[in-house]
């Protein structure tokens, strides 16, 4: 890798390093916890963390990842082999519950009278009002029951304040401005902490010149095409059999091959007049 | 066999298409120009007074509520593009409508779908524009002209543009009415200020309104011709039948509103339904009471298929062998721009020029005697000697789901 290359990747290490160290200097290790899906992001993210902690001699906070019942196996496998690799007591955050009542099966359909009293009062939180939903990662019931209720449980029961996300400028025009720390307000939608994102100036190219001029590990779904790594029934590959570090990385969206986030959705029917 | 092109616009009033209104606004010369091509209905009906409760009819051939009242398109309901795929016609759908998109499972049966979802959009022009949804078909038909086309093709196009926030392009806005020059931002303020609050006690910017509206439509005819153009270039337009139809009208105050809320006046629902075919060399026009849900049966049709089962509706053609049997709607008795869930559901039904409707919420009953009263402004309810007749005919399909 050329010079100019390495002497970036030094310095955008150096910057996520400044802001990790001011994490921990605003909130006890104890209190913070590192999100961790397995994809290349949060990998990078947890490696860097980890390399403060050990050279600041702190604690590792704990790390928690999300399954979301539709994981590619290669992710799972991923997880439990760098978190061997690198001494890690990964914390698995699952609504067993909502698994139980469509028996662990995609697109079965789940009958709320089935779910346990918490995952009721919680739809009805999000107002949502039929007696069944089919069971999806990312629809409206699928995604607040899989990825916001046990995250906010678990914030919740392990009293934390600080949130460790491997969010990226670069990944969407609408972070273009967002800052390294953002405060969410305790809601009726979560329980309130504090978050931030040590590589948020890195974009996909430096993720990618990061993970081979360091030998990071990454799922090899990667080398087949994917380039963002989401449930598995909403990731497709980029082009296919291209590794994601050779592909049109500057001009074709990274989540092309994602389904677009419910939030931008609900942006866009809120701009038609609607919600 | 012929290609199929279904051409939805959303919002699209039947009173602004000159084909069905000679008056002097001249909104769409181009669609105009092709009635000498067109068989096109006067009595055809929306099942739905906004897109998701609409268009359902449109491309599942059923109704709203038949699954009870789920956000996303039930798995139950069966898609016309499934049933093509399956019979080898080559499907493809693009649209920049966010309830169609595939987060709310309208992705099914197609081999190319594009709903826009991924594109950044603008908070004045909240869609990807008819022209941007046009390239697209583009160069999707210049690959599907490379590849062996041997097989017949389903397109589906909805263009977005008609619809709110009514900020149209200033030459659209110049020609319909030169005397009104807005800038943009104030445009914005009055979808703000007064569209969305419903308020329309103001009948001058009511009307301002509907002039935007209006040069919404102007400019969406603009893209009609060019998709033309680009069907003549690629040398499908004479192989191809194109149906142009929209989902539900708008309102501007006839009935208290503005926008398209779960109501079902004629503004909202007696929409425009024309098939263009070349072969055609004479304008027809046709009076039977005909529903949106009748529109995928009639492309099964065309393909040479048989019907389906989950269809509910019936084929348009032949002519002579459509049943009328009155035609029915549904939607969510909402007022506003939320719905909320202890909104109730509406119906109506309609049988000659009788029209019923019911709306759970208070348990409220409406009749109109369209053919005296074709503004709906006098209820018959018990006046009417066939009012228990009329009720008959919703009772069965209150809470059917249940």
């Amino acid at each position: 890798m050329d010079k100019i290359k390495v002497e970036r990747n030094r310095q955008l290490i150096e910057k996520s390093k400044q802001v990790i160290k001011e994490a921990f200097k605003k909130y006890d290790p104890s209190k913070c916890a590192i999100t961790w899906t397995g994809g290349k992001d949060s990998t990078t993210d947890l490696w860097i963390i980890r390399q403060v902690c050990l050279e600041e001699n702190i604690p590792l906070p704990k790390v928690i990842t999300i399954d979301e019942g539709d994981a590619f196996p290669e992710i799972t496998d991923f997880l439990v082999s760098i978190s061997k690799k690198w001494n890690i007591d990964l914390k698995w955050l699952c609504n067993f519950d909502v698994l139980t009542a469509c028996l662990s099966h995609l697109g079965n359909t789940v009958q709320l009278e089935r779910l346990n009293k918490r995952n009721q009062e919680e739809l009805k939180r999000i107002e949502f009002t039929e007696d069944s939903f089919v069971f999806e990662a990312e629809s409206f019931a699928g995604n607040h029951l899989m990825k916001t209720v046990p995250l906010n449980q678990f914030i919740e029961e392990s009293g934390t304040e600080l949130l460790f996300m491997a969010l990226r400028r670069d990944e969407q025009t609408a972070r273009k401005e967002d800052d390294y720390f953002t405060h969410k307000d305790g809601g009726y939608l979560m329980p309130e902490h504090e978050r931030v994102s040590p590589i948020l100036h890195f974009t996909e190219r430096d993720i990618w010149d990061n993970t081979h001029l360091h030998n990071l590990p990454y799922c090899q779904l990667y080398s087949i095409g994917y380039r963002s790594l989401g449930a598995r029934s909403s990731s497709n590959p980029g082009d296919i059999s291209i590794p994601a570090w050779e592909q049109d990385l500057e001009n074709v969206p990274e989540r092309a091959g994602r389904r677009q986030d419910k939030e931008k959705m609900m942006d866009r029917l809120r701009k038609l007049g609607y919600m | 066999m012929k290609n199929v092109i279904l051409l939805t616009i959303d919002t699209l009033r039947k009173d602004v298409l000159g084909i069905y209104n000679n008056n002097e606004m001249n909104l769409t010369p181009f669609i105009d120009s092709l009635s000498k091509h067109a068989l096109f209905f006067d009595r055809f009906h929306s099942s739905g007074a906004y897109t998701q409760a609409s268009f359902p009819g449109i491309l599942t051939s059923s109704y709203y509520l038949e699954y009870g009242k789920p956000k996303k398109l039930s798995p139950r309901r069966l898609l016309i593009s499934e049933v093509l795929q399956r019979n080898n016609i080559t499907t493809a759908a693009f649209h920049s409508n966010p309830y169609l998109s595939d987060f709310f499972g309208w992705n099914r049966g197609w081999d190319t779908f594009y709903d826009s979802m991924q594109d950044e959009v603008s908070d004045m022009i909240p869609y990807v524009s008819g022209a941007q949804v046009n390239q697209k078909a583009k160069l999707w038909l210049e690959g599907y002209i490379q590849s062996d086309a041997t097989k017949p093709f389903f397109l589906w196009m909805h263009y977005m543009d008609v619809h709110e926030p009514y900020i149209p392009k200033k030459q659209y806005l110049q020609y319909v009415d030169s005397s009104i020059s807005l800038k943009d931002n104030e445009m914005f303020d009055l979808f703000k200020n007064t569209l969305l609050k419903r308020d329309i006690s103001d009948l001058k910017k009511v009307e301002i309104l509907h002039t935007l509206y209006c040069a919404g439509v102007r400019e969406t005819d603009e893209y009609v011709k060019e998709f033309f153009n680009i069907l003549k270039q690629s040398k499908v337009l004479e192989n191809s039948i194109i149906i142009i139809t929209t989902d539900h009208g708008d309102e501007f105050g006839e009935h208290q509103g503005l926008s398209h809320d779960g109501k079902f006046y004629s503004e909202l629902i007696d929409s425009p339904f024309l098939i263009i075919d070349f072969e055609r060399e004479k304008k027809e026009l046709c009076n039977n009471l005909v529903s949106n849900i009748d529109i995928s049966p009639t492309i099964l049709n065309w393909f040479k298929l048989p019907p389906e089962d989950k269809f509910e509706g019936q084929s348009l053609l032949p002519l002579d062998k459509y049943h009328e049997r009155g035609v029915y709607g549904e939607a969510i008795g909402k007022t506003g721009n939320h719905e909320k869930p202890t909104d109730l559901p509406v119906y109506y039904y309609r049988e000659d020029e009788l029209k019923i409707i019911y709306h759970q919420e208070g348990e409220l009953w409406e009749i109109y005697d369209l053919e005296n009263d074709p503004e709906e402004n006098n209820n018959l309810i018990d006046l009417h000697p066939k009012t228990k007749e009329l009720k008959e005919k919703i009772y069965p399909r209150i809470n059917r789901w249940e």
